[in-house]
């Protein structure tokens, strides 16, 4: 049994997982890089082991260090998160090799899910439908172009190691290939090591749903149910519910064999989730495999009722899937929606910068909030730009969607720029409130309303200004470089 | 004071349980919890606020909305913003230089590129025309509205 397990991880993730882990009394072992010592996580486990100094490539993604950790600090299982190392092979192995018990699936099972195009062809093997594109034979900009022409555009070039929507990007005309596989390689090499980028055809308006699978060491998987992730911004989920609007119990039952077939195609083991695209006709492609704990993760634990970082944590430990789960008798209550906040220009979506001055979180019936940040915070540019989700639930869709306007309109953030406007806009939208969405509602949303200032604000704006004395704190905001001076937020 | 908000722009005074907004009289009350204050009250209306000074800017969040006010003295708006210059839309790193001093550019080619929490966003040519400066190279850290290269 585990006693103490060190989480790979930082921001509203390693916090998550520390939670689980106290109620099942084991200690949280967080780590840090040493910029990042004062974060947000490290206040809130049992112990805490620095990384040293460095980027995120020698803290956070150091395999030796993260060890070295694990050794100093006597841990005994690794938790990954998401990002980082969760989806690395070579870490899962060298957790393994070191005796340590590893939260995750098979090194395997990562490796051939990691690779896009080995997991188109593994799909297709088990008989699951994938979107149509190349399978990575051709590799010459004159080949790919052909298989463009004979596909149509638009098309959209993916990296084969990618994630995350990193180094995508949909060509509308043959004209506009050959830089986006410039970019398409150079951004991939960059990010993954690996510069290969293959085709994919650009469905229309496709709908983006996952299902939540899971397996154990005996050879079950099963799955829980799908989550809708239409609602993106650069390739990116920012809002998330379950159920989907988009599925009736016949599709949904042949999303859920389909996204099992694929888990047991390659022995998994532990939380994953399969990405399907869904078209109008209510067609499914196979997208990709996240083998790792999902952002969205929450909504499944709201409407199931069940932990799934407890659950992967028995699983590794040995245990077999709850009888119930393997009689397929799970069924979900209710609805639930998640809101990613991002520190972020919520109209070009670019991230920003600086330190947060007030902070409070929203609270009340079927509110939670998996924050990652607080009052004092500095958000700077090394990390992910995700500040906390606001996971909210209700007995249906309805009540779900009243009670995330209301939460999102009572969460207090000053000091950062966040996109809470943008999800405010989504939520508010018809499109949304009818539950008819595909992946391009962003872009369909009208500009966002400029917020205009009532009495109170100004007064309080007054207030401000009248109350404070020159030097106070707060006057100053210290910047990763350094300089105050020449800020200029909205600019 | 007169203080600015976007584009709009208003004289307040505050006195004894008044404030004067544009010469327009609103009773009020601040309710605080200790010193903070909690929210507005203007007759039986309660009003949610959080206010914070942040060097030269007040940021005020009012019933699910944020709003950043300055402190003005009739200034004029802030100068540097000459159509040439290509300024930078967030804080990041220069990550890559493509196009250099002298070099021809036609609206919408990449000058350069700037990262940001693992963000890459391409900074394009606003217009036809040739690079007359680059004003940070590759690995420089910028600031959000720092002019990053001129065109001519």
């Amino acid at each position: 049994m585990i006693k103490r397990l060190l989480i790979a991880n930082r921001g509203e993730i390693a916090v998550r997982v520390a939670h689980t882990a106290r109620e099942m009394g084991i200690e949280p072992i967080g780590v840090y890089a040493e910029s990042d010592a004062g974060g947000f996580h490290v206040a809130r486990m049992a112990r805490a082991a620095s990384l040293g100094e460095g980027s995120s490539r020698e803290t956070y993604l150091s395999i030796p260090r993260i060890l070295e950790a694990a050794r100093e600090t006597g841990a005994d299982a690794i938790h990954p998160g998401y990002g980082f190392l969760s989806e690395s092979p070579e870490f899962a192995r060298a957790v393994e090799e070191s005796g340590l018990l590893w939260i995750g699936p098979p090194a395997s099972a990562i490796e051939q899910m990691g690779d896009k195009l080995a997991a188109r062809r593994r799909a297709r093997r088990s008989g699951v439908p994938v979107v149509p594109g190349t399978d990575g034979s051709e590799t010459n900009d004159a080949a790919l172009a052909k298989k463009a022409a004979e596909m149509g555009f638009p098309i959209v070039v993916k990296p084969s190691a990618g994630g995350g929507g990193k180094g995508m990007s949909v060509v509308e005309t043959a004209e506009g290939l050959a830089a986006a596989l410039e970019e398409g390689r150079r951004v991939a090499e960059d990010a993954f090591g690996d510069p290969r980028v293959y085709l994919e055809k650009l469905l229309e308006r496709p709908r983006h749903v996952e299902f939540q699978v899971f397996g154990d060491r005996q050879g079950n998987v099963v799955h829980l149910f799908e989550r809708e992730c239409s609602v993106q911004r650069r390739h990116q989920k920012i809002v998330e519910e379950t159920p989907s609007c988009a599925l009736d119990s016949r599709v949904r039952a042949a999303m859920g064999r389909a996204a099992v077939e694929v888990a047991l195609g390659v022995g998994y083991v532990g939380a994953g989730t399969v990405e399907f695209l869904l078209d109008e006709r209510r067609d499914f492609y196979f997208l990709e495999m996240n083998t790792r704990l999902q952002v969205e993760h929450p909504i499944t634990e709201e409407t199931l009722g069940l932990d799934l970082v407890r659950a992967q944590i028995e699983v590794a430990e040995g245990a077999t899937l709850p009888a119930d789960w393997r009689a397929g008798r799970l069924s979900p209550r209710g609805h639930a929606i998640e809101l990613r906040l991002y520190a972020e220009d919520p109209a070009t979506f670019l991230p920003r910068t600086g330190r947060v001055l007030a902070c409070e979180p929203p609270s009340g019936p079927g509110v939670r909030v998996d924050a990652g940040f607080e009052e004092g915070s500095t958000v700077g540019l090394d990390y992910d730009p995700l500040l906390a989700k606001l996971v909210v639930s209700g007995q249906d869709r309805g009540s779900c969607l009243s009670r995330a306007r209301r939460a999102l309109a009572d969460w207090i953030v000053l000091g950062v720029s966040t996109n809470a406007p943008l999800l405010a806009a989504v939520l508010a939208s018809k499109e949304f409130a009818s539950g008819h969405y595909a992946t391009d509602l962003v872009s369909r949303l009208p500009a966002l309303p400029s917020s205009i200032p009532s009495d109170a604000a100004w007064i309080a704006a007054a207030l401000a200004i009248s109350e404070s004395k020159p030097g106070a704190p707060g006057a100053a905001v210290a910047e990763p470089w350094g300089a105050a001076t020449g800020w200029r937020a909205g600019g | 004071m007169k203080l600015s908000c976007g584009d709009k722009a208003a004289e307040v005074r505050i006195e004894e349980g008044i404030a004067v907004i544009e010469g327009r009289r609103v009773p009020f009350e601040a309710m605080r919890a200790g010193e903070r204050l909690e929210a507005i009250r203007a007759g039986q209306d309660v009003v949610r606020v959080r206010a914070r000074r942040d060097g030269n800017r007040v940021l005020v969040w009012c019933a699910g909305s944020v709003h950043e006010f300055r402190r003005t003295a009739g200034r004029a708006a802030a100068a540097g913003e000459a159509s040439g210059d290509l300024l930078a839309p967030m804080p990041g790193r220069v990550r890559r230089v493509v196009l250099g001093a002298g070099e021809k550019v036609g609206r919408g080619d990449v000058l350069l590129i700037l990262e940001a929490m693992k963000m890459e966003h391409a900074i394009r040519a606003p217009r036809d025309g040739t690079v007359a400066k680059v004003h940070y190279g590759e690995g420089d850290l910028v600031e959000a509205g720092a002019v990053l290269a001129e065109i001519q």
